[in-house]
């Protein structure tokens, strides 16, 4: 067979290669990059993500019925951190005020640094760590 | 990403092995032929038997375990039927019987789970320590070890009616068996080995005792070091077992004294046994003794600078003239042909499993689980990262196979049963 019919195979080859391999790569981000969802609503505090896998700065609504926040693909709010929970608390808002809950998390939710047992308030300024995750209320 | 995301993947695989199959035959004049379609047939079985053992006993499994791995399995059993079609064939054999094997422990742990594996710790413990002694056994006898390459790591049985002797690396399998020990035993006691209980000078030391399975670690290292005098093997399993205590305690005190250790280890080596030295000056300027010692590395650096960018093409280079090409030297083969872009795809698929892996260990809520996946990773990452940085001259050479890619059964089975419980770990994770 000629060379550059064979020349031209080689690279159609390593073209293919890159394809599979390149296909893999998004597989393996749609696999892990669970994005967070992002609720919208009129009134009421902000989570802010300050530090964690999932993006800095995203914002998520609370509304007065409140969300689970958790790892989970069901939760409402979901973080992709391995440290997580699948349903790891549950925020709920009430008469302007935000309540922490933590759902039996294996590795706990921490309000201002400290492990909370029982639901726990939360205020403009308090911080509430998920796994790595640590999000502001504002 | 489902399971029939994943069978496509395997299709995809399969085919591309098959196309490079028809260009090496291309390549040398030849045209479509049997082989082809037998290339096509033995991934469809081996990777296809374990993609249904998935989704009848696994269905929540990561499903990017498997595209990953039939893609290195393809490149290297391309360049396996380059150099030696009759080794191809063989090698088909092989992948068919270590896919289904694969399928077979999926099937096992249907309904036990992985857990099943931590109660019998023992048991795989004495397995391993057993095959990795097997090799030592006396000519004579018919189950017997033989020295090949000056390293006492196979193991023939010779068979009254069979025309050539069954042999086998029992090395392979039991690094596999060790890291099932590994997790079990640290799952029982990791807390207690991450407590720092003192401090010396600046380091944060953890309670003599808990040294006791690095010493442990770092002996049993030695003692196939010198009487297996296999260099690979001993560091594929010295860097799991401290692989594995850094995983698990999560103290770089460990990984301090594993270097230490090697280091030390090392050096009394380098004094003590010539076969050492050799590997060591071959290493450092293998041009010295181009005849000798440095052949398979220098032989490897022409053939990787000899590929440049995209390489002479499949069946167009001329790996044949590196020593043990199907098996240790399978990256310098690869890059050859394929060149700096092959090789670079290579190594990212490695990246890729790793990473996939890692994950895997990360999002396990059960400490046995945690630790064998991690451990399992570990495995894969550093085999593969040992031979390629032997191969390119950034460690000594150590004779370690490139998992899922060189030629070799025992190799291929051990990288398809450590798919099938990574397989088995994610799906337990997600029910």
């Amino acid at each position: 067979m000629p060379a550059l019919i064979l020349n031209a195979l080689k690279i159609l080859f390593l073209i293919l290669i890159f394809l599979f391999l390149w296909q893999v790569a998004l597989a393996i981000r749609s696999h892990i990059g669970t994005s967070p969802s992002v609720k919208r609503s009129k009134g009421g505090h902000d989570l802010v993500v300050l530090r964690g896998d999932t993006k800095k700065g995203t914002t998520i609504h609370l509304r007065p019925s409140g969300h689970t926040i958790g790892r989970s693909a069901d939760a409402d709010v979901v973080i992709d951190d391995p440290y997580a929970s699948e349903f790891h608390a549950r925020v709920e808002t009430h008469d302007g005020g935000t309540m922490v809950h933590d759902l039996g998390s294996t590795n706990g939710t921490y309000v201002n640094g400290r492990r909370i047992t029982v639901p726990t308030p939360a205020g403009k300024g308090d911080t509430v760590q998920i796994g790595k995750t640590i999000l502001e209320v504002r | 990403m489902t399971r029939n995301t994943e069978a496509v993947f395997i299709l995809a695989g399969t085919v591309l092995a098959s196309v490079g199959v028809a260009m090496v035959e291309f390549a040398g004049g030849g045209w479509l032929d049997a082989n082809v379609a037998l290339t096509f047939v033995s991934f469809a079985l081996a990777f296809g038997s374990l993609h249904v053992s998935f989704r009848l006993w696994a269905p929540n499994a990561n499903p990017l375990i498997l595209p990953i791995a039939t893609f290195l399995a393809a490149i290297g059993s391309i360049e396996v039927f380059r150099l030696d079609p009759e080794l191809a064939a063989l090698q088909r054999w092989w992948l068919v019987l270590a896919g289904v094997a694969g399928a077979v422990v999926v099937w096992l742990l249907r309904n036990s789970g992985v857990a099943v594996l931590r109660r019998y710790r023992y048991l795989f413990l004495a397995a391993a320590i057993v095959l990795l002694l097997l090799p030592l056994l006396p000519n004579a006898w018919p189950i017997h070890g033989a020295t090949v390459n000056g390293s006492r790591l196979w193991v023939r049985i010779d068979l009254p009616f069979a025309v050539r002797a069954v042999s086998f690396q029992p090395g392979e399998l039991a690094k596999v068996f060790l890291t099932i020990f590994l997790a079990s035993y640290l799952a029982d006691r990791s807390e207690a080995m991450s407590t720092v209980s003192r401090k010396v000078g600046p380091f944060s030391v953890p309670e003599p005792r808990h040294l006791g399975p690095v010493i442990v670690a770092a002996g049993a290292a030695f003692v196939v070091l010198v009487y297996q005098r296999d260099l690979g093997a001993s560091m594929l399993l010295f860097g799991l077992f401290i692989g594995m205590l850094y995983a698990a305690t999560g103290r770089g005190f460990y990984l301090g004294t594993g270097l230490v250790l090697t280091a030390a280890a090392g050096a009394a080596a380098y004094t003590m046994f010539s076969h050492v030295q050799t590997r060591i000056s071959a290493w450092i300027d293998p041009f010295a003794d181009y005849t000798g010692a440095g052949y398979q590395t220098a032989q490897g650096l022409f053939a990787m600078g000899s590929g440049s960018l995209t390489g002479s093409g499949l069946g167009l280079g001329r790996p044949d003239l590196i020593p043990a090409a199907a098996t240790d030297f399978m990256f310098a083969a690869v890059a050859e042909e394929l060149g700096l872009a092959g090789s670079v795809a290579i190594i990212t698929a490695y990246a890729f499993l790793v990473a996939v892996g890692f994950g895997i260990a990360l999002r396990s809520r059960d400490r046995f689980r945690k630790y064998l996946a991690a451990g399992l990773t570990i495995l894969i990452g550093l085999q593969s990262f040992l031979i390629i940085a032997g191969i390119v001259r950034l460690l000594p050479l150590t004779g370690i196979t490139l998992p899922f890619m060189s030629y070799g059964g025992s190799s291929l089975l051990a990288s398809a049963l450590i798919a099938a419980l990574l397989g088995r770990i994610s799906h337990e994770e997600r029910t």
